[in-house]
């Protein structure tokens, strides 16, 4: 039967009379400035830059993850051949897709020069989207020059943004994402919707903690529009163009671990962030508290007073958008606490865990600065005092804080000016990368064969970036675990080198040949030897765990191989 | 004081203390605007007791006491003045323009005219009323007025204008024409005149006129026809359609042949030139040769090549609807703008509808063209039919419309094309400017007025004006909701962009507005190209002509059944295809004209119909590598065509869905946003009816594909 219900024709201006937003058309806003957005661009971008060659190339503080990461992203381009796969699931895929447009010259990639910038253009980039935030706040310009710097400053700020870690990477997305929200609670203009999505779905995809901010973005918009008085169609259309693009890269990376490791949630289960070995040390309820309030205290300072006078206007002056940041800052603060609690980590109440609550403080202050209207300068000048004050405060913190990665290191570089190389943090490791250099000194000057050394990746990224050239490796990579396996057996039919790391920990190879690393077998010569790797020459016919060579056996890579001739 | 009676809540008085010539209170002279002032021949002047005091010719005229009650939102009363004295307070108010003011013989004719058809009952009061008020805002003739609004029939007031000028009338309906004394008189001048010989006497040629004849007028025609001439009034509608059918080969041959014969180089009456050909062989014997000789190597080309296209055509698109949510980009037009217009001054405006078995959707067509807020005697109504569609030809003459709506019958001949039809109907257009809409549309209605201030707004070389296209039956269907989710995006940011650049437009089918000299200068549509409205925005690109967009929109009836659709779909890809191989004839005339910048841009628009062929193939491929990792497929995508194509597989592709949610969100369709994230399927679709419509290009060029209109659930 056919439906003869007349159709209503509305025309656009009556179709849009109910709608609470602004579409169609450009609220009024804030000017654009280019000129001004590039100028903060560049100037962070050349100093956290310059400041972390500093930091990485002459005082050696740099992580091994950032190595591993950009390992992987040279894998990208210079594997034999160019393998997508190195991104792997280790990290958020964006962390090492983002900064493979870096390592497209080996050579810069090698010589860690573009390592700072990884960090560098992200933060560079969150000092933009402040700056704008400010500008929308009607900040006054020299307040928000002394703002933008006293952040930047921030010793905390300066680590992460100059040694190429990949937190600001996240934070920067979720920063920009929350810095588009901001402007369309200010404008009621939707794209700025659809920008806060599309930035939320490259945050979840460069930190998968995003996910978290995702969700109560997510609801915050609904919550605003339910409130506004807009019907359920627009609710749910709005937060349908909100919310798309992160559900779908992360319905896209499911599929992927689906399809390549039939396992869809490998990606949170594998990941550096979540993963938990189990031997986290057991806190107790007061401790997680105490350890809550020292992170704040020590990392962020200014959110002792942030929240509750976000709270405050969220609750005494009805704003929405107070109340809805202080959702955010107060879930920043209690996460670490929570994940210790669940155990979802092995990493407990990390310093680095106060850089979101600092920034999303940073965006707090902001918005009560605009909330206060005559009083918007006082806010303003109070958040200044604060972040300067913050400065020397933090970074006595970081020299002892109890939980924390390159920290102390870090302060300890910028007081002594002395290389840290050998030097050890708090949770053990160890600083520097000079064995490493010289092992990959050592493998350019004497190998040019392809696929000529068998190595565990996650375990040797450091050296295998610093020779430039991850085409001399058959690593995990380059056919994935099972024919490396095989190789790893039987390297003499694949390869002329194993390049071991001397601790065996988490290194499939230097455990396969843990004996020999300190040669356990006179048939495995060592070719080459650093504190922390052993390049040992495979000779044809070698079998591990036998003596003597099998005379009948002849050198096979079964891989591409060039005719170059073996300089051992 | 003395009260003379009372009329809608208005009084009317013939004496008081205060009178007009005591001065006008300044707060409330311009009270009434000055059509109505000089029409009604009233003036607001004081206040007395909390009530406006009024002077008035007749202030016992019912009417306009009624007029003047619904301008003045406080109690009125009307005070009796003479003509003399409220015509100098007019003059002092609104300064006099010469050729605006109402001369005293045509108000006079006026005012005969509407006691001669009040008096016989042929129109009522309420009618007078509206018709005076429309009077008042646009000058036009009251009877025509009348007749628009279907107040009286056309012949009624044929028989007023014979009785106030003294004419004889002829009536033309079954009259079969002397071909040869019909086209004494030259067509073009037939047409501007609206006026026919229809006999000879022994003292003067018989002309049939739609209205008296100026002097002027006069004098020319009898200098046309060699002799003296005797004017005989004649019903408009069936004067237009005698001219018609006097003049109806040549309409039929200049809209057929018209841009073959005078730009053949721009026609699409032949596919591929033989240049093209040579071109076509040559590529794919050198193809073929590689492919022998380099097998893998040559399928990593044409791999590489088509993601090379693929990522162009995307970046592109992409920028283009970033840069169009940026920032507000179409023409703008105000309400206070188009309030502020003077109806005076409006232009005829032509409306071309192309109608083929569509008799159902007249009634509510022609609704909605009267919704439009404009005069009615401005509009130029050219209801477009083929000479066979006899249902819809029957249809629109049972309904009897006024002599705004004109009938036109289209002779059947090859090609049977809606782009021959909007070019005959052109050669009848009498409006400065002229837009087409499909029969189904439904425009804002302040479109026309939207598009005139348009025009005075952009550059001089700016000849059309675009008008956004969308649906209103996008809830009923998975397939209408996706239709108008691409028409979001492509109407709201890329077109916009383009037209922000400068790039040449592919327009859109319909609500197009020209500049109708220009589009006659060029050639109007190509009757051979089956998307003409795409081949005519480049043309006028070409010729240095640009195009914009305004914030207005058409609301069309989204195909809701797949074949339905397909057939659409098919014919504009065909199309697409069609006009890419005309303007390519010479690329290097084409570069020269359009720019670097325009050339990009063209080939690139039109690349997006290469790319829905090449879709399925890259969908297929991907499909069977995941389901068997054959390593055959992974050969032919090394290093860099491997990530360009994950890119535009993993990126690209959510990146394309994701604008037809941004599309829908600019324009506040909250509804259709989740249609959007399924749009991948559409896709498929879509390349269906690319392929159909690539293999009818060699098969059957010309063929148009009628899509159904009507189907839509409610379609009444």
């Amino acid at each position: 039967m056919t439906d003869t219900t007349t159709v209503t024709i509305v025309t656009t201006r009556e179709r849009l009379s109910g709608v609470v937003q602004s579409v169609g058309r450009r609220p009024s806003d804030i000017p654009r400035r280019w000129w001004e957005s590039a100028l903060v661009f560049g100037l962070f971008t050349l100093g956290y830059a310059w400041f972390g060659h500093w930091l990485i190339s002459d005082m050696h503080v740099v992580g091994f993850e950032t190595l591993d990461r950009f390992n992987r992203a040279l894998m990208v381009w210079h594997n034999d051949p160019p393998k997508l796969s190195a991104v792997g699931f280790d990290y958020p895929p964006l962390t090492i897709l983002l900064i493979s447009p870096l390592t497209i010259f080996s050579g810069l990639a090698s010589s860690l020069l573009v390592v700072p910038l990884a960090s560098a253009v992200f933060a560079a980039f969150t000092m933009v989207v402040f700056n704008t935030m400010m500008r929308r706040a009607q900040v006054l310009a020299p307040v928000r020059v002394v703002a933008l710097v006293a952040l930047g400053l921030n010793p905390l700020v300066v680590l992460y943004a100059a040694s190429g870690a990949r937190h600001f990477m996240w934070m920067a997305f979720v920063v920009a994402a929350l810095g588009a929200l901001f402007a369309w609670y200010v404008t009621a203009d939707i794209r700025f919707v659809m920008i806060a999505g599309l930035a939320f779905a490259v945050a979840a995809l460069c930190g998968y903690s995003s996910l978290l901010w995702f969700v109560v973005s997510a609801i915050m918009v609904g919550a605003i529009l339910a409130r506004l008085g807009a019907d359920g169609t627009e609710i749910e259309g709005t937060t349908v163009g909100f919310a798309a693009p992160t559900v779908y890269v992360v319905a896209l990376w499911t599929a992927f671990n689906l399809l390549l490791v039939f396992k869809p949630f490998n990606w949170i289960t594998a990941s550096s962030d979540a993963a938990s070995s189990g031997g986290l040390e057991a806190f107790t309820a007061v401790e997680l508290l105490e350890y809550t309030g020292r992170l704040v205290l020590y990392g962020a300072p200014i959110a002792i007073v942030v929240l509750p006078a976000l709270i405050f206007a969220g609750v005494a002056r009805r704003n929405s958008f107070a109340l809805w940041l202080a959702v955010i800052l107060f879930l920043s603060i209690i996460v670490p606490a929570v994940s210790v609690a669940l155990k979802l980590t092995d990493s407990p109440m990390i310093m680095r865990n106060a850089l979101p609550i600092l920034l999303f403080s940073m965006i707090g202050a902001i918005w009560l600065a605009r909330s206060a209207g005559d009083g918007a300068s006082l806010v303003s000048a109070l958040l200044v005092a604060g972040l300067i004050a913050s400065i020397p405060w933090t970074f006595q913190a970081m020299k002892t804080y109890k939980y924390q990665g390159l920290e102390s290191t870090f302060a300890a570089a910028v007081s002594t000016r002395q290389s840290q190389e050998g030097a050890t943090t708090p949770d053990g490791s160890t600083v520097g990368y000079v064995s490493e250099q010289a092992m990959a000194q050592w493998i350019t000057d004497n190998v040019t064969l392809k696929n000529s050394i068998l190595t565990d990746n996650a375990q040797t990224a450091a050296v295998i970036l610093l020779t430039g050239d991850p085409a001399l490796f058959f690593d995990r990579v380059d056919k994935s675990d099972g024919p490396w396996l095989d190789a790893a057996k039987n390297p003499d039919k694949y390869v002329d080198y194993l390049l071991l790391s001397t601790n065996s920990d988490n290194d499939l190879l230097s455990e396969y040949y843990a004996e020999d690393i300190d040669g356990g077998n006179p048939l495995l010569t060592e070719a080459y030897r650093t504190d922390r790797y052993v390049l040992l020459w495979v000779p044809a016919g070698f079998r591990p765990g036998e003596e003597t060579l099998d005379p009948g056996a002849s050198v096979d890579s079964g891989l591409d191989t060039e005719t170059d001739e073996v300089s051992p | 004081m003395t009260i003379s009676g009372t009329t809608s809540g208005t009084t009317s008085v013939t004496r008081t203390t205060v009178r007009l010539t005591d001065g006008i209170d300044e707060e409330l002279r311009h009270l009434i605007p000055e059509g109505i002032c000089r029409t009604f021949r009233v003036m607001p002047y004081a206040l007395a007791d909390g009530q406006v005091l009024v002077a008035a010719a007749d202030a016992d005229d019912s009417i306009t006491a009624h007029v003047v009650a619904e301008r003045i939102d406080r109690p009125v009363v009307l005070i009796r003045h003479t003509v003399n004295e409220i015509v100098a307070a007019i003059d002092e108010t609104y300064p006099p323009v010469e050729a605006e003011v109402e001369t005293p013989e045509a108000r006079r004719a006026r005012m005969q005219m509407a006691q001669m058809l009040t008096r016989s009952g042929l129109v009522t009061s309420e009618q007078l009323q509206r018709a005076m008020l429309e009077y008042s805002r646009t000058g036009d003739p009251l009877g025509d007025i009348l007749v628009a609004h279907e107040a009286m029939s056309e012949d009624v007031l044929v028989a007023a204008l014979s009785e106030i000028f003294q004419m004889q009338r002829v009536g033309l309906a079954d009259f079969e024409p002397d071909l040869d004394v019909a086209r004494r008189l030259p067509e073009p001048l037939a047409l501007r005149l609206q006026a026919i010989p229809v006999a000879v006497t022994e003292e003067a040629v018989l002309v049939a006129v739609a209205r008296p004849l100026a002097d002027d007028d006069a004098a020319l025609v009898e200098q046309t026809l060699g002799g003296p001439f005797r004017q005989l009034l004649a019903n408009r509608s069936d004067l237009d359609q005698l001219i018609q059918r006097v003049h109806s080969l040549h309409y039929s041959e200049v809209s057929t042949q018209a841009l073959m014969e005078s730009r053949p180089e721009s026609s699409a009456h032949v596919v591929v030139s033989p240049a093209q050909k040579a071109v076509l062989v040559l590529a794919i014997v050198a193809v073929v040769i590689c492919g022998v000789v380099w097998p893998i190597n040559t399928l990593i080309g044409i791999v590489s090549v088509c993601s090379f296209i693929y990522l162009v055509v995307s970046i592109y698109k992409f920028r283009l609807t970033l840069r169009a949510l940026g920032t507000h980009l179409e023409t703008d037009v105000t309400d206070e703008e188009i309030a502020a217009l003077d109806e005076r001054q409006l232009p005829v405006y032509t409306i071309l509808v192309p109608l083929y078995k569509e008799a159902g959707i007249v009634p509510r067509l022609v609704r909605d063209i009267n919704a439009l807020d404009y005069p009615q005697t401005r509009l130029d109504v050219k209801l477009l039919c083929e000479e066979d569609d006899d249902e819809t030809i029957d249809k629109i003459k049972s309904l009897n419309l006024p002599p705004h709506f004109h009938l036109v019958v289209v002779p059947d001949s090859q090609p049977k094309t809606k782009p021959k039809a909007c070019n005959y109907g052109l050669q009848l257009a009498t409006g400065k400017y002229c837009v087409i809409f499909d029969a189904e549309d439904r425009p804002d209605p302040d479109q026309l007025k939207k598009a005139l201030i348009a025009f005075q707004h952009v550059p001089a070389n700016v000849v059309c004006v675009q008008a956004k296209l969308n649906h209103f039956n996008q809830d009923q269907n998975m397939l209408t909701a996706w239709f108008a989710n691409e028409y979001s995006m492509h109407f709201e940011l890329v077109l916009p962009a383009m037209g922000a650049a400068e790039s040449p437009i592919p327009l859109g089918g319909t609500s197009n507005h020209f500049v109708t000299s220009t589009l006659r200068e060029l050639g109007a549509w190509d009757p051979f190209n089956v998307t003409e409205d795409a081949d005519l925005g480049i043309r006028l690109h070409r010729e240095g002509y640009r195009t914009a967009m305004i914030d207005s929109t058409t609301l069309e009836e989204a195909n809701s059944q797949v074949g339905n659709w397909i057939r659409q779909r098919s014919r504009w890809n065909k199309g697409y295809i069609q006009t890419w191989l005309v303007h390519m004839r010479n690329p290097v005339h084409l570069l020269a004209q359009t720019g670097l910048r325009g050339f990009i841009s063209f080939n690139l628009t039109m690349g997006s119909a290469f790319v829905l062929l090449m879709n399925p193939v890259f969908w297929f491929l991907t499909t069977l590598y995941i389901l068997t990792r054959w390593g055959f497929i992974e050969q032919l995508f090394p290093g860099i065509v491997f990530y360009a194509a994950s890119a535009l597989l993993f990126i690209g592709n959510f990146i394309f869905v994701y604008l037809n949610v941004a599309g829908s969100l600019q324009r506040g369709e909250f509804g259709i946003t989740r249609t959007a994230l399924l749009s991948p399927l559409y896709w498929g679709l879509m390349s269906w009816a690319a392929w159909k419509g690539f293999i009818q290009l060699f098969t059957n060029p010309f063929y148009w594909e009628k899509t159904e209109h009507g189907l839509d659930e409610g379609s009444s």
